[in-house]
């Protein structure tokens, strides 16, 4: 058998600053040509593992190694930096972070360049490399303007520039539209077939499901729990953990106890904790938005937020969803048309007011949070909306109450988790009273079971009388909204119940969506279930 | 958008059609040599330069028309200020010739107020517009029509190191990303109730509130940076002496455009060793002050 290009044993590793160990007593080999998946939960130790086989640790990060990486036959250890990236491509995560040239060719060339390659080389080289992938013709771009797709195969193409033979990709997916994934990942099958060894590590395993894995490789704490065949995996891994096709949820599923179902928006529910009795919450009329007087980003948006929504907005990159979504919260005011918050013009109401009722968190909590103290945090907004001193240490308590982090008022927000940052983003909403809460995209940087988790008890949360969510996630719509938008160049081009909505699957694909496999099955059931849920519940229907 | 390169390709533009290394290095000569004199008749020239330049530039007035407004602003602000205080020219000249004495009709503490316009403080300021003038024009077009993405390369080609050159990249590749970072950190606080607009109180009150847009904006770019650092490590950024795909070649203009500058920069410093260009003015003035 020809010798494994990847071979790792009993590989450990701490970080220099932290206590125990990230990785654990790793040992498997990977074969030339094979796709092996690494799937895990966040702080498995995933991104640990690819740090140790490209290197970066332990000459970017220090700490204490032990057992080996062999590349080729041979122990990466003495190895430069260097000569173990002509081997090793590695591919991170946001591709925004890691594209460091202003034009697509300088981009690509980038590694070749610090190699200190002949010109000639280099251009040919990038040229391949882009042929590969099929993106010449963004050879002379500007880097910035790419879409994420676009993005996400520049930056591969850099990588491969370099001629890797074994290549890591550390979840690809993370920042891109399903149809643009789809499309990445098939260029990984074909980058297999044609001889490379693949680490993919991704969380959400039924997206990666079509280009067939040769292998699994499961990590929880650090350590290797399954390794195998990929039909192997939902038997010993729990359904909750990563995502796995529905129809293997279900099989799993019937014998444990059915799920409990949610209950939605509980103050929607309850007339007394209204903040107003209209039962529309917002209004779009007509509206209409460009930034510059040729290019319309909007065309006439009508559409309702009533109270007991809970919308999920989808639609490709560059749609207009984010535009749509500012609207409703008052950072842009429309062209044409008006947006009513409670019965009052967006025009007349600054943002400030509009946030007493609508509350919006971003995607990445790091872009908000800022204060020395939790409670810091979310005395911010309710201060600037000039609540009074002791009505604002109540908004506070109970908001903290909610999202179950009383213990951390102290702490400051920056050293939290993730999860829990994202939580302390929510809070910050509820100490305002907003009664809309609007999020974009939720789930991003959340794992599988984090998400899911975060999405179960929003939903459950008092305080909110609708919700709205931007996502790319079918899934996440068919599991939780009760409302669905679909917005496509600019134009709102379905709203209606999810049921009625996701049906249309050329529809979908014409909006860059994958329909998933809880999607197939859930349209299959419908006749007896008549409305979507969860793959956990449809398996004791 | 908050960051728009503001660069532009342009048709029959002079200064673009040197090479940037030539042309940052012309630049250097002549704002030193301009910031050498006082005199009006050496900086005249200069003064003809940079209207030369600007002119061909290419620019449209509409593109220019903030920055050079404010540069405008800021030229005559302190022409004035030293017009009115008579500070700042007092060490170029030591006697003035009065034209005319404004006196205040009241006095303050004390204090009367007076301004004594003499030929020397006017003819100052008229000087100072000039020489002040022609390095910011000159200094402002550079951002409009050097290239960006060869600012790197540019610093090269000036003999500077490759990881320095290469700083200029990157540094030209992440502002727009952290322009990005700064608007969606803006909209995020905005939608909790934060008004810019609404900043009160002194310096130090101010720079405190403006915490909620600056934190979160360098924490980003300190997460970020660890990426970027990664990405570069794992494309061998530093193991050896790099090759610059973009290759830039000097032309016989550009070896013309070096010479000028170099002989500017000599005829300045001969001229100032030799006494030249000091402050002067036109004895026809002084006559017509009656001194």
């Amino acid at each position: 058998m020809a010798e494994s290009p990847l071979i790792v044993e009993n590989l450990s590793f701490r970080y220099r600053d932290r206590p125990g160990a990230a990785i654990e007593r790793i040992s498997f080999n990977a074969n030339p040509g094979e796709i092996l998946l690494i799937a895990g939960a966040s702080g498995c130790g995933k991104t640990t593992l690819i740090r140790a086989v490209n290197g970066l640790i332990p000459r970017s990060y220090k700490g204490q190694v032990t057992g080996r990486v062999l590349v080729f036959g041979e122990d990466t250890s003495s190895w430069k930096l260097s000569q173990i990236s002509q081997k090793v491509g590695t591919v991170l995560q946001d591709p925004e972070r890691q594209i460091l040239g202003t034009k697509v060719l300088n981009e690509v060339a980038f590694g070749l360049e610090n190699l200190g390659l002949p010109r000639a080389e280099i251009i040919q080289r990038v040229d391949e490399a882009l042929a590969f992938l099929k993106i010449s013709d963004l050879r002379d771009r500007d880097t910035f303007n790419l879409s994420g797709g676009e993005k996400q195969k520049v930056a591969l193409a850099g990588v491969l520039a370099m001629r890797p033979r074994i290549l890591l990709l550390d979840e690809p997916l993370a920042s891109l539209d399903p149809a643009s994934a789809q499309d990445s990942l098939d260029m990984v099958r074909k980058l297999a077939d044609e001889g490379m060894t693949v680490l993919l590590v991704e969380h959400r395993v039924e997206d990666v499901l079509r280009i067939r894995p040769d292998r699994v490789m499961f990590m929880d704490m650090g350590q290797v729990r399954y390794l195998g065949a990929l039909n192997g995996l939902s038997k010993v891994v729990n359904y909750k953990e990563v995502k796995l096709p529905a129809e293997d949820i279900v099989e799993r599923a019937k014998y444990d106890k059915a799920p409990a179902e949610l209950k939605i928006l509980p103050s929607a529910a309850d007339p007394s904790t209204w903040k107003w009795q209209s039962e529309t919450l917002v209004k779009f009329e007509d509206v209409a938005f460009s930034y510059e007087p040729d290019s319309e980003i909007l065309h006439g948006i009508n559409l309702e937020i009533k109270r007991g929504d809970v919308i999920a907005v989808l639609g490709p990159n560059g749609a207009g969803k984010t535009t749509f979504v500012k609207h409703a919260i008052g950072l842009l005011k429309p062209k044409s048309g008006r947006v009513l918050v409670n019965g009052r013009d967006t025009k007349e109401l600054s943002v400030a007011q509009i946030a007493a009722t609508l509350g919006y968190v971003f995607q990445s909590p790091s872009h908000m949070l800022f204060a020395p103290t939790v409670r810091a945090e979310l005395a911010f907004g309710p201060s600037n909306l000039k609540h009074p001193k002791d009505q604002i240490e109540q908004e506070v308590k109970t908001a903290l109450k909610i999202v179950n982090l009383s213990d951390k008022e102290q702490d400051p927000p920056l050293a939290l988790s993730f999860g829990q940052q994202k939580r302390v983003s929510i809070a910050a909403i509820l100490a305002m009273r907003s009664r809309i809460l609007v999020m974009d995209e939720p789930t991003a940087g959340q794992d599988y079971y984090n998400y899911m988790n975060f999405m179960d008890s929003i939903l459950q949360m008092p305080g909110f009388e609708a919700i709205l969510f931007i996502t790319h996630d079918v899934d996440l719509a068919v599991i939780y909204a009760n409302r669905v938008l679909l917005i496509a160049d600019g134009r709102l081009v379905a709203d209606g119940k999810p049921q009625e909505v996701l049906r249309d699957l050329d529809r979908l694909e014409a909006c860059r969506l994958v329909p998933s496999s809880l999607l197939a099955l859930n349209l299959k059931r419908l006749p007896q279930t008549g409305r979507f849920m969860r793959a956990e519940a449809l398996a004791h229907i | 958008m908050l960051v728009a390169w503001r660069y532009r390709k342009r048709d029959r533009s002079f200064i673009q059609w040197f090479d940037p290394r030539a042309w940052v290095m012309f630049f250097l000569c002549f704002g030193v040599s301009t910031l050498a004199f006082w005199d009006i008749r050496f900086l005249l020239p200069f003064f003809v330069i940079a209207i030369f330049v600007l002119a061909t530039s290419g620019l449209k007035w509409h593109e220019v028309r903030r920055p050079f407004l404010f540069i405008i602003w800021f030229v005559v602000f302190f022409a004035l200020l030293t017009f009115l205080t008579g500070r700042g020219g007092a060490e170029v000249y030591k006697t003035e010739h009065l034209i005319r004495e404004f006196k205040a009709p009241f006095s303050i503490l004390g204090w009367t107020p007076k301004l004594d316009v003499t030929v020397e403080r006017s003819f100052f300021a008229v000087c100072q517009l000039v020489r002040v003038f022609s390095v910011a024009s000159m200094t402002l077009l550079i951002p409009y029509s050097l290239n960006p993405a060869l600012y790197g390369i540019t610093f090269k080609g000036l003999r500077l190191p490759d990881n320095i050159s290469y700083a200029m990249d990157l540094t030209m590749r992440f502002i727009p990303t952290f322009g990005r970072d700064f608007q969606l950190t803006m909209d995020a606080q905005r939608a909790r109730g934060y008004e810019l607009e609404k900043i009160k109180g002194g310096l130090f009150e101010q720079v405190r509130k403006l915490g909620p847009l600056m934190v979160p904006v360098t924490i980003h770019a300190i997460i970020g940076s660890e990426d970027i650092i990664d990405a570069m490590d794992l494309r061998a950024f530093g193991v050896g002496p790099r090759t610059w795909l973009v290759q830039l070649t000097y032309h016989r203009r550009d070896y013309i455009l070096i010479a000028f500058g170099v002989l500017i920069i000599l005829a300045s410093l001969v001229a100032g060793f030799l006494g030249y260009g000091n402050f002067w003015v036109p004895p026809a003035l002084i006559k017509l002050a009656g001194g």
